[in-house]
């Protein structure tokens, strides 16, 4: 049985990654930057997942690690979306381009 | 003698004690400068009597060591040295003791007699030094004395001007000492007077470098002797207290130049060139000065110009092989000159004036002062059995046996203005009707005549250590057992002794006619450009202000926008760099998330493909 | 002598000072000052042991402080330690600098006086530099060096921007640009032959370099890329020309106290970072370049001679004079002989001294008159005799009177290039000639001449004023009469240096 070959799941990663980035680094609105950040991540858990089974040692430990960051990018989102509200209440808008507080 | 590095200890003591303590002495600074000179007199004194049967002593102590160089200072008493010596302390302790009733009442009084004990100290190192080294150290410690001295009334305009020029001046003169000096020691590998000497006689060093470096030491020498065409210092400098120009200006420190070159003459004799140089030097300066001499106004003047005009007279002695008459010149010189001057600062102390053209009539007022300015007058002049008579016509056969014939005929020319100026100022000063109200004059106090009677009787009897008439003492003991200093004597045609005598009186006799007598109108210069060529100095230092410092200060201002444009344009371009890229990098500063994402994005892009590149480091 | 961590109590023992400071409130003037004064004596009295310990015979070798301070590994070849040793250690040369360095510390405290406004922090960032002083001539490693390097660095700035006259802040930023570009630069060459030689001891670099005749370890030419490097981050301290602008800033904007140690040590790390260094480590490629060493002298001394002339502010005027002077040292450098490096040290500690005696004095008078400028000045002799006995004396041995020690230290170093450089030398000889003419010109100027003001009022200096500017004349004339008190420390020093350029 012929498998799908590692290198179509690292390109899939990449692509994913790519879009993720893009839309972290030039999108306006807060959530699709926190969703593009959540992209990145899955590719990440793509990547874990593909070398877990065909790493040069596969080892169970990648698809663990998997779960971990999914767990993590959970919580991450929830806190990420709880600020946004938070913020929203204040500025009274999402606009990722008026939240330049760090630069006071 | 073994002890003689303790005579120029004596003054140095006096100048720091009264550095320190003099405010409190007041007056009685005078008592210890004076009882610390003559004690430096006396031992002087000793070392002289005691040089004349015993050899020259020479001791030395290591001063500093450069890798394996080792330098070193200590003194030497041979006879040159110990004659200058005797000169020195004596006319210091007799300006010393004049000062007394000169400064008389002078709040800065304690200072005046620091700066005469450094200048004296410096003056008496100088002439003990053994080596090249230890005579420039002093040599410019006596120029520094000096300057203090010329400099010491500094809340005038004038003297401190004067003080300035004589320092820049000397200056100039003293880098051309130094740079031959360095030269002469990397061709020699010492700063020693006698390896000097050996070098030179042993032929190891070039003709080319003797030349040059005599040159450039004889450089020293004009600045400090006052010649052509660095003397116009001198007669500025007389803006000093008068006994400071009858010590300084005039006996001793102007005299160091001949000093110098007398010290290392068969370094000089080594070179045709040098020895040209020198004479033709002295015989210019001697014409020079002594026709500007002729028409100056101004007692200290004209005394000034006289002093730069007999010291070109010792260096065309000296440039004419004359080592003798050149030394025997400068001896019987110090003291007439030193009594004119001291006797000028009599008559000023008197009259309060220094322009001749308001005095007049003084014989009767000043009984001590006018005969004792006679007879300096008479000397200065080589009026016969005067002592500048002998040496005088020292310096002239010495000229004409070298076979100068051009520069023997200038110094007779120079012989007869000397003659003509100063009768020129001992008639109208002590002669006639006085030109105004002289009603207070009174003759100085005995403090200052008693020194003046001193010099007066030596002025007299000066020249007879060395005449043709009675022996050659002076010489024979000079020349003893140094062959490269030439004979004792130098026999010339006796024709030459009477033409010296015929000029002088001459000379005078031309100024009693004019100026005494008043036969022949005083406008004798018939021209009046010339007259204001002579009175304005030859416009020599119109000349220098107009070159030398125009060029300088054109210089500095170039150099000034050089550094307001240039080097101040690169600190701007700097600063601009600076500002420029920190307002760049704080254009991405700006707050936004996204904009600092992509910073470290493009970063950690551009370090993976370096890394794919290179596969690695950067090495 | 005999204990273990002497250097190091004698290069931060300043620190005692800034302990006790942080305990006294900032109103009591006077006992701050006092504080200020005497945490500069351990160090004094400290270096002055030394001193006279070793001109008595002991070796310096026994001070000698190595601990072992930060390791890490190489990535390349695991297991090979890079590491940085707290090394101390002083020759001649360096105990020379840092007698002097603690000498001018002490009396510039004194000469602290006229600081107006906040003493403590004053006093703590005077002490703080003294530390970074000494504590750059003390370092045998090139590491620890550069950090006393950089600590010396911030004191000033704070000292210049904060307590200087009106345009103090700009100077205190030229000042930091300049040096820290210099460091900059510095800190690349320290890192280059730190990364390539594993080591950072002076005398471990020296040795390698030495043995790297085949050219193995560096290029040729990065060796001279280095050195270079290396003269222009040293030559931005000492300055040379064109770098020297800062440093008129820093002479006219900062209190005199403040100059006296700037013009008299500061100035100086910039030459002794040459010797030690740029001497030390590349003595080949130094030989190379010597020539324009020299000539780099020679445009200092003049340029800086030339533009003094025609300055207004007496302050400029001394100015422009450290920049001709410290033309002296390089031109000693650029003879390379005994005699030059000899009379370059000389130079060193000469102007160093002269400098911190005429500041002061400039101190002494600029309080009472308030102005330096030559034209509104006049006629100080008569109303302050001894203030403007003082500054001629001080001017006299500036421009190499004899019987001081600028005349020593220049006629050493004009002895050095007339053995290799005639021509040169002999245009150099110009700047004595000059420096006689811009020193009298500003100095009969401010002294001599119509008084243009009433002295009514102005006393003379006077109590501990005259302390600082006796000892500093003292130690000229000291070193001026019996040179040898300076010569027979640095033998060995230079001896050494002369034997690596083989000369």
């Amino acid at each position: 049985m012929s498998s799908v070959p590692i290198s179509a799941y690292l390109a899939l990663a990449l692509i994913l990654f790519c879009i993720g980035l893009y839309g972290a680094l030039t999108k306006r609105n807060t959530v699709i930057v926190l969703i593009s950040i959540e992209l990145m991540l899955n590719a990440v858990n793509i990547n874990l997942v593909a070398f877990s089974k065909y790493g040069a040692v596969p080892a169970i430990t990648g698809q663990i690690f998997a779960l971990f960051a999914m767990t993590v990018a959970a919580a991450e989102a929830s806190v990420g979306l709880a600020i946004l509200i938070a913020l929203y209440r204040n500025r009274k808008t999402v606009n990722i381009d008026e939240m330049n507080s760090m630069k006071n | 003698m073994e002890n003689a590095w303790i005579i120029p200890l004596f003054p140095l003591l006096s100048f720091l004690f009264l550095i320190f303590f003099g405010k409190r002495l007041k007056g009685a600074s005078a008592y210890i400068g004076i009882l610390l000179s003559l004690a430096s007199f006396v031992y002087s004194l000793l070392v002289l009597f005691e040089r004349f049967s015993s050899p020259t002593h020479k001791a030395e102590a290591v001063w500093l060591t450069i890798g394996d160089i080792q330098l070193t200072a200590g003194f030497e008493v041979n006879q040159l040295n110990a004659l200058m010596l005797v000169i020195v302390s004596l006319v210091s302790f007799l300006v010393h003791t004049y000062s007394k009733g000169y400064m008389h009442g002078d709040d800065r009084f304690h200072v005046y007699y620091a700066y005469l004990g450094l200048f004296t100290f410096a003056m008496l190192g100088l002439v003990l030094s053994p080596n090249l080294l230890q005579t420039y150290i002093f040599w410019e410690l006596v120029g520094l004395g000096s300057f203090l001295l010329i400099g010491f009334y500094f809340y005038k305009e004038e003297a401190k001007k004067a003080a300035k020029k004589a320092f820049i001046m000397t200056r100039i003169g003293d880098v051309g000492l130094l740079i031959g000096m360095i030269l002469l020691f990397w061709q020699v590998g010492s700063f020693e007077y006698d390896e000097i000497f050996a070098a030179v006689a042993a032929g190891s060093i070039s003709t080319t470098m003797i030349t040059l470096t005599a040159i450039l030491i004889f450089v020293g020498a004009v600045g400090k002797s006052g010649q052509f065409p660095l003397h116009t210092w001198l007669p500025d400098a007389m803006e000093g207290p008068t006994p400071v120009s009858a010590l300084i200006h005039a006996a001793t420190m102007v005299a160091a130049g001949v000093y110098l070159v007398a010290a290392l003459f068969p370094l000089f004799t080594a070179s045709e060139t040098a020895l040209m140089t020198v004479a033709t030097i002295g015989a210019i300066t001697a014409i020079f000065a002594a026709s500007i001499g002729l028409v100056q106004t101004d007692i200290k003047r004209v005394l000034a110009y006289s002093t730069v005009s007999q010291l070109g007279y010792m260096m065309l002695a000296l440039g004419s092989a004359g080592y003798v008459a050149g030394v025997f010149h400068l001896m019987t010189h110090a003291f007439f000159k030193a009594l004119l001057f001291l006797a000028a600062g009599s008559v000023i102390h008197a009259v309060h004036t220094q322009d001749i053209e308001k005095m007049g009539g003084l014989w009767k007022k000043l009984r001590v002062t006018g005969p004792l300015f006679l007879i300096g007058t008479l000397a200065i002049s080589g009026v016969p059995l005067f002592s500048g008579f002998f040496s005088k016509d020292e310096i002239l056969i010495a000229a004409w046996a070298h076979g100068n014939t051009v520069l023997f005929w200038l110094a007779v020319i120079a012989a007869f203005f000397t003659a003509f100026y100063m009768f020129r100022l001992f008639f109208m000063v002590f002669s006639g009707e006085s030109r105004s109200d002289m009603s207070h004059v009174k003759e100085s106090p005995g403090v200052m005549t008693i020194p003046m009677v001193i010099l007066g009787i030596l002025a007299v009897v000066a020249g007879y250590v060395n005449t043709p008439w009675f022996g050659t003492y002076l010489g024979d003991w000079l020349t003893e057992g140094n062959a490269a200093l030439g004979h004792g004597h130098i026999e010339g045609p006796s024709w030459i002794m009477i033409v010296a005598t015929v000029v002088s009186l001459l000379g005078i006799f031309l100024a009693w006619l004019i100026y005494c007598k008043r036969s022949l109108s005083r406008d004798w210069l018939g021209a009046k450009t010339m007259y204001n060529i002579l009175y304005n100095k030859y416009y020599i230092d119109e000349f220098y202000e107009l070159t030398v410092v125009k060029v300088m200060k054109f210089f500095s201002l170039f150099l000034h926008y050089i550094e307001t444009f240039l080097v101040e344009g690169l600190v701007k371009g700097v600063s601009a760099a600076v500002s420029g890229l920190g307002r760049l990098g704080s254009k991405f500063h700006d707050g936004q998330v996204q904009r600092y994402g992509t910073v470290a994005f493009v970063g950690l892009a551009i370090l993976i493909v370096v890394f794919a590149v290179t596969g690695g480091y950067l090495k | 002598m005999n204990f273990d961590y002497f250097l190091t109590f004698l290069v931060f023992s300043p620190l005692l000072g800034v302990l006790v400071l942080s305990f006294i409130p900032n109103t009591k003037e006077s006992v701050i000052k006092t504080v200020g004064f005497l945490a500069t004596l351990p160090a004094l009295l400290l270096s002055l042991v030394a001193f006279f310990q070793y001109r008595a015979g002991v070796s310096l070798e026994e001070l000698s402080e190595n601990v072992r301070w930060v390791q890490f590994a190489d990535p390349d070849t695991l297991g090979n330690l890079f590491s940085i040793n707290y090394e101390l250690g002083v020759d001649g040369l360096s105990l020379i600098m840092i007698v002097l360095t603690a000498i001018l510390s002490t009396l510039a405290a004194v000469a602290s006086m006229y600081i107006k406004k906040e003493w403590k922090g004053y006093f703590m960032l005077f002490l703080l530099l003294e530390v970074g002083m000494l504590g750059v001539f003390a370092a045998e490693n090139l590491i620890l060096f550069f950090i006393f390097f950089e600590i010396t660095l911030i004191p000033t700035f704070f000292l210049i921007g904060k307590w200087g006259y009106f345009e103090k802040e700009k100077a205190a930023f030229s000042f930091l640009i300049y040096n820290g570009l210099g460091s900059a630069v510095l800190l690349i060459v320290i890192m280059v032959l730190f990364a390539r030689t594993g080591t950072s001891n002076i005398n471990a670099l020296a040795s390698i370099l030495a043995a790297d005749s085949q050219n193995l370890v560096f290029s040729s030419g990065t060796k001279m890329g280095l050195l270079i490097a290396m003269l222009i981050a040293f030559g931005v301290k000492l300055p040379i020309f064109p770098l020297h602008s800062w440093m008129v800033r820093v002479h006219v904007q900062a209190p005199p106290s403040v100059v006296m140690l700037h013009a008299g040590i500061l100035l100086k790390i910039g030459a002794y970072g040459i010797i030690r260094f740029g001497m030390g480590i590349f003595p080949e490629q130094f030989q190379d370049i010597a020539v324009l060493i020299a000539v780099l002298g020679v445009v200092n001394l003049l340029y800086g001679a030339f533009l003094a002339l025609i300055q207004k502010d007496f302050k400029m005027v001394l100015a422009y004079s450290s920049i001709s002077h410290m033309g002296i040292v390089l031109i000693g450098l650029g003879a390379m002989n005994e005699a030059g490096i000899q009379g370059a040290i000389f130079q060193v500690v000469s102007h160093g001294l002269i400098a911190a005696l005429l500041f002061f004095l400039v101190g002494v008078f600029y309080e009472r008159l308030e102005t330096s400028n030559i034209k509104n000045l006049g006629g100080l002799a008569k109303g302050m005799p001894i203030t403007a006995g003082f500054l001629l004396a001080g001017a006299m041995a500036s421009l190499g009177m004899p019987g001081m020690s600028g005349f020593v230290s220049e006629f050493m170093a004009f002895l050095g290039l007339f053995k290799e450089l005639p021509i040169l030398a002999a245009v150099g000889a110009l700047g004595i000639i000059l420096t006689a003419v811009y020193l009298l010109r500003a100095v009969l100027g401010i002294t001599y001449g119509k008084a243009h003001r009433e002295f009514a009022g102005v006393t003379d200096i006077r109590n501990k004023e005259w302390v600082p500017a006796l000892v500093l004349l003292g130690i000229i004339v000291l070193i001026g009469v019996y040179p040898s008190v300076l010569s027979d420390p640095l033998t060995s020093t230079i001896e050494t240096i002369i034997f690596k350029i083989g000369g």
